[in-house]
């Protein structure tokens, strides 16, 4: 099978009105008699609460409504631990806690009522710090932990809200027989998603039945969190995105579309939230977590890796979220995609008074890649051989045991290790102040149930009605392409409907790089079913076997002999209606040796794992410790690409973002865990000016995706900074120890006081 | 009282506006964003000025540069005048914020806004900048280091409005240049900078101007460093000596952007590049404008 290229002029749907400014988002939305939603925060990172007094609030004209926790049912949620409430009730526990929610005739009533709100608090002592959070003596931040409802395989202790080990022989045993041990430590800031598009959400009540509007990834989790927090049937909850503004993962989960409702039912009107950017970093409950690693690699003199421990610290923040498996996914990013002898991995997710963590793109890979990609740079320096000759002699390949002892089908990581050395001409001579370094990452594919729906109008044009959400990576926007593929008509007479959890079955959503993979299944599966109505009345209608039958160019037509056709738009006509529903096979995740692992979530094996090697040419100012990447060359293995310009377009958006996260995107905290830059002055995203020249080159093998395929969307971001870290290591000598890089960070490790 | 918004036509207008208590607004790149920071509120009363005839007028000629307050940075880059004679400060104003701030945001508004790192300050302090300053009762001129009091802070009487800066035409034989710290290379702000102004003569240095941005509470010059190198023959050392003196001036401060010590190491750094550039130039030798990208390696671009 060869590689779809993309449809000559195909454009995506939703891309004109995107960039003619005429797409409609959800702060654009207007209802009428619409009243405008402020929330009340915290004043404190950790405090009880004694007494919400809201009665000033209230008595502002033009205020009309006030919620607080008092006036909704006492129901927790998150998505292993249940450890929230919608607005805090007895406990504040990061600084963007929503204490109470206000709507009003206009947002500067609203915010004006917001601060009239009165709050007596008694402050409780407040640990920001990940690692201390597991002394003895911190101060717990969930005293209730061990009574919450949460997931069977959950293992909380203290402030360890979940504690995960992969464990594969004796690694104790293996590393005292190694030829050389190595040991790091490396220690990652926090850090944003940051969607142009700040969150907005409006809600509206007719009689029992909410409809609310979103700026979410996940619209299917949303609906399950408004029915679960306000006590109503999810059949009594509607959830629509209008164009989303971007997510990165960041806009994953329940968020805000219960309090937002719940303000709507008080108010007897609808009510819109719209966050400023300050809100956009604060209050969100879904950013990229710090994590403090140490790896320890037991080698042989040949570079065969024996042992390797490792110990993973989180930080969780505040509250679970989605984000309950974070500990375990960042396990199996300490291992990597590589063959060890034996494996003891220690990771523990721990609670904090600081912004709560959940997936942003790849969580918990591209900072764990970093650590650990340079780990294997350092592996490499001690026994004297090239850290890409290394790689290659340790790589996973088919047949290979991985962490767990899953065993591998065939993988291209080899080829893509290959390919980015080949690209940037790897081992040439540069400048003294430019280096090349190479970093390689990995990325599971998420099997999960999708459904849809295909039907045939009149004219031989098709519709498509699919849960799948379209995040801006393009991923639901290629599905006319493969009906139309399927179907033999041109992509543009198919449309989508999509992003309304009433009118199309469950989906995941848009995380987990899962859209294709699941919902493409289940949308080809629709399609077929159509197909095969189509061939069957072809087939009688030009008395033809089926099997001499094609569906092109809009007609049903004997192969060879294109005179004896039907205009598909006649066989509609003839058979009167023709739908087709599907949803797949849903992929079991892979077999292996679990029994020694503790914290069994469901990532300690690797469905369809995409592979990833990047090389980075970078140039480092030593005197200032600015470093600019010049050239980034990205060999992925993602299986069959179905759609080669969104695949590139995915490669190009994710390896900025890691630049960003190399170079300077870091959230910084104070000692009450209060961020100190919650904008985009001080919070410093890439712009196009600092973006490198990007190649890209596709792996293509065979997988268990649709067509061949695998995910694509978060792997991109995953090695760019560890290979960006290995480049700058080169020039200066030392591994910076801490992301962001930034040049601060550089310039002491260059001149000897840092790492 | 209601807060209003008024745009002026005429100079008169603006002065009367102004007069009776309404803040001037051009290009609003500083206003606006520092009330959604908290910096400080939307004043209650606002008189635009973008449209005031007059005030947006280049003047460059032997004598000098007259720069009407409407000036935009963007102008400043375009003008091929400026760039070779006044090259810092087209160093400066090339990277002030994003491409939008600098076709919107003006000279007059810039030295106004009186940021200890505004990328301009320390080129027009160089150049012995003075600006005008006029009311309905008449008009001043002061330099700018008699204007500028501390951060965000200026001696301007709140009915003065600032109508030009005039820098006098520097002599034969002149070279400068801005660079800074730069963590980004679009929507940057100044960490760190520093700005050299040399005249050669004989290949000497006859007279030296070296200022530093974002390390003192107001932009200043560093007259220690400038008495350093006048009258070497500007070697290694010489340019060495004189920007370990404008380090020593510096009084940074640790924030988010960056320590303190960071910041005094990064004074040395970027006078050493401001003032090797700026002789560059003085023996017609090429530095690309603005100096700064071209330092950490960036393209050209």
């Amino acid at each position: 099978m060869a590689t779809v290229e993309t449809a000559p002029g195909f454009v995506r749907q939703d891309g004109k009105e995107k960039v003619t400014g005429t797409g409609r988002y959800t702060a654009d939305l207007t209802l009428t008699g619409m009243a405008h939603v402020k929330f009340r925060y915290a004043d404190h990172s950790h405090a009880k609460i004694l007494k919400i007094d809201t009665a000033k609030a209230r008595a502002l004209p033009g205020v009309v409504a006030v919620v607080t926790q008092a006036d909704l049912p006492d129901v927790r949620f998150g998505g292993f631990v249940q450890d929230r409430y919608l607005f805090a009730r007895d406990v504040v526990r990061f600084e963007g806690e929503i204490v109470a929610g206000v709507a009003a005739l206009t947002e500067d009533i609203a915010a004006e009522a917001a601060r009239l709100i009165e709050v007596e608090y008694e402050p409780l002592p407040v640990i920001s710090d990940y690692v201390e959070a597991m002394s003895p003596d911190a101060p717990l931040v969930h005293e209730g932990l061990a009574d919450y409802e949460k997931d069977e395989n959950i293992l909380a202790n203290g402030n360890t809200m979940a504690f995960h080990t992969i464990v594969k022989g004796d690694a104790d045993a293996a590393m005292a027989g190694a030829d050389v041990v190595v040991k790091s430590h490396y220690r990652s800031d926090a850090s944003q998603g940051v969607p142009i598009e700040p969150r907005a959400v409006v809600a509206q009540w007719q009689g029992d039945k909410v409809t609310v509007w979103s700026s979410t990834q996940v619209p299917y989790a949303a609906r399950a969190g408004v029915a679960q927090t306000l006590g109503i049937p999810e059949a009594d909850v509607r959830i629509i995105v209008p164009l989303l503004g971007g997510g990165f993962g960041a806009k994953c989960d329940l968020h805000f579309e219960g309090q937002v409702a719940a303000i709507a039912r008080a108010a007897h009107r609808p009510v819109r939230l719209v966050f400023s950017r300050e809100e956009e970093f604060k209050a969100i409950a879904q950013r990229r977590e710090g994590i403090s690693m140490d790896f320890e690699t037991g080698v042989t003199r040949a570079g065969e890796l024996i042992a390797r421990r490792a110990t993973l610290i989180l930080d969780k923040g505040a509250y679970c979220g989605e984000g309950g498996f974070l500990g375990q996914m960042a396990a199996m990013h300490a291992c990597g995609p590589y063959q060890i002898g034996a494996i003891k991995i220690e990771s523990h997710l721990n609670y904090t008074n600081n912004q709560p963590s959940g997936s942003v793109r790849a969580p918990t890979a591209p900072q764990v890649c970093w650590g650990l990609e340079q780990h294997m740079d350092e592996v490499a320096a001690a026994i004297d051989m090239d850290p890409v000759e290394l790689r290659r002699r340790t790589l996973i390949e088919e047949g290979a045991e991985g962490p767990t002892r899953q065993v591998f089908d065939h993988v291209g990581v080899k080829d893509t290790l290959e390919k980015a050395v080949e690209m940037i001409d790897y081992g040439r001579e540069l400048p003294e102040d430019e280096a090349i370094g190479v970093a390689i990452g990995w990325w599971p594919c998420m099997p999960a149930s999708s459904g849809a729906y295909v039907q045939m109008n009149g004219d031989g044009s098709a519709t498509i009605v699919t849960g799948a959400q379209e995040n801006g990576s393009g991923a639901v926007m290629a599905m006319p392409m493969f009906v139309g593929q399927e179907l033999g008509i041109d992509p543009d007479d198919v449309s989508v409907i999509y992003q309304d959890t009433d009118v199309a079955p469950w989906d995941m959503g848009s995380c987990g790089s899962q859209t294709t993979f699941n919902s493409g299944r289940a949308i080809l599966a629709a399609a077929q079913e159509v197909r095969e109505q189509l061939l069957d009345a072809a087939a009688e209608q030009l008395e033809a076997d089926r099997g001499d039958l094609e569906l092109t160019e809009g007609s049903a037509r004997v192969k060879g002999s294109p005179e004896r056709s039907v205009a598909i738009a006649d066989l509609v006509g003839e058979i009167g209606t023709v739908h087709g529903k599907g949803s797949g096979e849903v992929l079991d995740a892979p077999e292996g040796d679990t029994g020694g692992c503790v914290g069994r979530l469901g990532n300690e094996t690797f469905l369809a794992p995409q592979l990833i090697t990047q090389a980075a040419h970078v140039k480092v100012d030593r005197e200032t410790g600015v470093v600019r990447v010049l050239r980034v060359a990205a060999a992925h293995d993602s299986g069959r690409i179905l759609n080669k310009k969104g695949a590139d377009g995915q490669v190009f958006g994710g390896v900025v973002m890691g630049v960003g996260l190399a170079l300077s995107e870091g959230t910084m905290l104070d000692d009450q865990g209060r961020q100190r830059n919650p904008h985009l002055l001080d919070y410093k995203l890439v712009t196009c000016s600092d973006a490198p020249q990007i190649d890209v080159e596709w792996i293509e093998y065979d997988s268990v995706g649709p067509r061949g395929s695998k995910g694509v969307g978060e792997p991109p971001q995953v090695p760019t900074a560890g290979a960006i870290a290995n480049a700058i290591a080169k020039v200066i000598g030392r591994h910076v120890g801490e992301l962001p890089m930034t040049p601060e960070r550089v310039w002491l490790a260059t001149h000897g006081n840092g790492a | 009282m209601s807060p209003s918004f008024t745009s002026a036509s005429t100079l008169d207008d603006a002065l009367a506006a102004v007069a009776s208590g309404a803040r001037p607004v051009a290009g609003g790149t500083d206003l606006v964003v520092g009330a959604r920071q908290g910096k400080a509120p939307l004043p209650n009363d606002i008189v635009a000025i973008d449209r005031v005839e007059g005030l947006r007028a280049l003047e460059i000629s032997d004598a000098g540069l007259r720069l009407g307050t409407l000036v935009t940075h963007g102008d400043i880059v375009a003008n091929a005048d400026i760039r070779n004679r006044f090259t810092a400060l087209a160093d400066a104003s090339a990277i002030v914020g994003s491409h939008a701030t600098r076709a919107q945001g003006t000279i007059g508004g810039n030295v106004m806004n009186a940021s200890p790192a505004m990328d301009t300050g320390g080129p027009l302090l160089c150049f012995d900048a003075t600006v005008t300053l006029r009311s309905a009762k008449g008009e001043r001129t002061i330099g700018l280091d008699a204007l500028w009091t501390g951060p965000g802070k200026t001696s301007a009487a709140p009915d003065e409005l600032l109508v030009s800066v005039d820098l006098p035409a520097p002599g034969e034989g002149t070279g400068s240049c801005y660079v800074r710290l730069e963590y980004r290379r679009q929507m940057e702000i100044a960490v760190v900078g520093a700005t050299a102004v040399v005249v050669l003569g004989d290949g000497n240095v006859a007279d030296a101007r070296i200022a530093i941005t974002a390390l003192t509470p107001t932009i200043r010059r560093v007259p220690a460093a400038e008495k350093t190198l006048v009258g070497t023959a500007a070697d290694a050392d010489a340019v060495k000596a004189a920007a370990r003196a404008t380090a020593a001036a510096a009084t940074p401060i640790s924030d988010v952007r960056g320590s303190a010590e960071y910041r005094r190491a990064m004074a040395e750094v970027m006078a050493t590049r401001a003032i090797a550039a700026a002789l560059t130039r003085a023996r017609g030798g090429s530095v690309p404008i603005p100096a700064s990208p071209a330092m950490y390696g960036a393209k050209e671009s």
